[in-house]
């Protein structure tokens, strides 16, 4: 019996690479765009000015402190109550973007803070405005600080889009959902689709420990 | 050059500046010392306004520094500033440190800015260091690659906060040759230290902070001989003996 499931399965195979490749532009979109509302959220919550600061926190505070499953639902199903209606993909990158920018913006904060006070006196000591100081000075040195954490943090959002399943995205995961209707062989359905996650996720783990390698000499 | 009118400054309920008044005209060499805690180092970090102050008056080339609309960028490309601990930039090479504000701050073209920094680096005697970071340097000659930082701008002001404090001892001497050759050329210069042979050497006049209030004001000579307060005689035989 199995292998005729296997066999089955070989066969709806392309429906599964279909998965895979949603996954891969949905974890693709979502990084980039994390990373760059990250950084900046990041900058803000390391400025001076405490409004700035406080406002950034209370968005990361709120988006790490509720699950991810349900910001998706309030994205998805409670936005169009407010007139904003979203398709799912769109709905699943916006979540994504949501969430993962808060989790960055800590990462981004913390290496920024990380760097000692004298280097901005010294750079604002000669004349350079803040953004050059920011700019010039502190990221250059805070992203040595900031990447082996930034691409573990790509691990875990690459796993969580998984979530968007469940609005109906077809993600790998909800591939393997669909075929485990038709091929009850929930095993091997779901190894197949953990491991087509790993091929993403490995060799991100293996520049993440590299990195970390890299910053303790 | 530099004036201070009334100038108060305190860090939550501690007075740091309490009614500072003082001129420093253009050339003038002025050494401040006095215990930890005076509020010397605030003092001079008010000139560029890396400190702001909270009331009176603080004049630099006849901008008004306490004014909360200067723009400051202007105002400190022609203070230089050197601090205890350096603060070279870890991630540039010596060159790339020197050249770093002429480029960024006065767009000055790189191969004009790079001839710019070797004269500085010249003038403090690391020119064959211009290659390397900061970090392969011994303190002395990062601390002389930070005042090369500074000159590369052309600076009507040079300010000096400690800047041998934090070396080994047989390193205090090349960093102060190069602030005495800068005297000889008629820099304006403020100079937190208790190098008592460079302020008898070059300093025109002696200033003694106690408690964030000036105490006493002299050349040299007559301050570290015959201090006219017993805070001041306290103080310089406290470091003498030190």
């Amino acid at each position: 019996m199995m292998a005729f499931y296997f066999g089955q399965l070989v066969e709806i195979f392309p429906f599964f690479l279909k998965g895979l490749w949603m996954t891969s532009k949905i974890a693709f979109i979502s990084l980039v765009s994390c990373t760059l509302i990250g950084l900046v959220l990041g900058i803000f919550r390391s400025s001076n000015s405490i409004i700035l600061r406080h406002l950034v926190g209370v968005y990361v505070a709120f988006v790490r402190g509720t699950p991810f499953v349900v910001q998706i639902f309030i994205i998805f199903f409670i936005f169009p109550e407010w007139g904003i209606q979203l398709e799912a993909f769109s709905a699943a990158l916006l979540a994504m973007a949501i969430m993962g920018s808060a989790f960055i913006c800590e990462i981004v904060a913390g290496g920024i803070a990380a760097i000692p006070k004298g280097q901005w006196e010294a750079a604002a000591s000669s004349g350079l405005t803040n953004l050059q100081q920011l700019r010039l000075i502190v990221i250059p040195q805070a992203m040595k600080i900031i990447l082996p954490p930034l691409v573990g943090q790509y691990v875990l959002l690459i796993k969580d889009t998984s979530v968007v399943s469940v609005i109906g995205v077809m993600d790998l995961t909800r591939v393997g959902w669909v075929t485990v209707v038709r091929i009850p062989e929930g095993l091997m359905v779901f190894t197949l689709v953990g491991a087509l996650y790993f091929m993403i996720s490995y060799p991100l783990i293996l520049l993440s420990n590299y990195l970390e390698r890299r910053m303790a000499v | 050059m530099i004036e201070f009118k009334n100038v108060n400054k305190w860090f939550g309920k501690l007075h740091v500046l309490n009614d500072i008044n003082l001129t420093i005209p253009k050339g003038e060499v002025l050494v401040i010392c006095g215990p930890s805690g005076s509020g010397k180092s605030t003092l001079i970090r008010c000139i560029n306004r890396l400190e702001p102050i909270q009331k009176g008056k603080i004049i630099v080339n006849d901008v008004p520094v306490h004014d909360k609309a200067t723009n400051l960028t202007k105002l400190r490309a022609d203070i230089g500033f050197v601090f205890q601990q350096f603060h070279l930039y870890p991630h540039m090479t010596v060159l790339e440190n020197v050249m770093l504000a002429p480029v960024n701050v006065k767009k000055i073209a790189k191969s004009k800015a790079e001839k710019i920094a070797m004269k500085k680096l010249e003038q403090v005697g690391l020119t064959e260091k211009s290659g390397v970071h900061p970090a392969q340097l011994s303190g002395g000659q990062q601390q002389r690659v930070a005042i090369a930082r500074g000159l590369a701008m052309s600076p009507k002001i040079m300010l000096f906060d400690e800047p041998t404090s934090a070396l080994d001892p047989e390193m205090i001497g090349e960093v102060l040759d190069v602030m005495v050759n800068l005297v000889s050329e008629g820099m304006t210069m403020c100079v937190v230290t208790h190098e008592m042979g460079f302020a008898k050497k070059v300093a025109n006049r002696v200033l003694f902070m106690d408690e964030g209030a000036i105490v006493e004001t002299g050349t040299p000579d007559k301050f570290f001989d015959n201090p006219k307060t017993d805070r001041a005689a306290n103080f310089i035989s406290m470091i003498l003996t030190h």
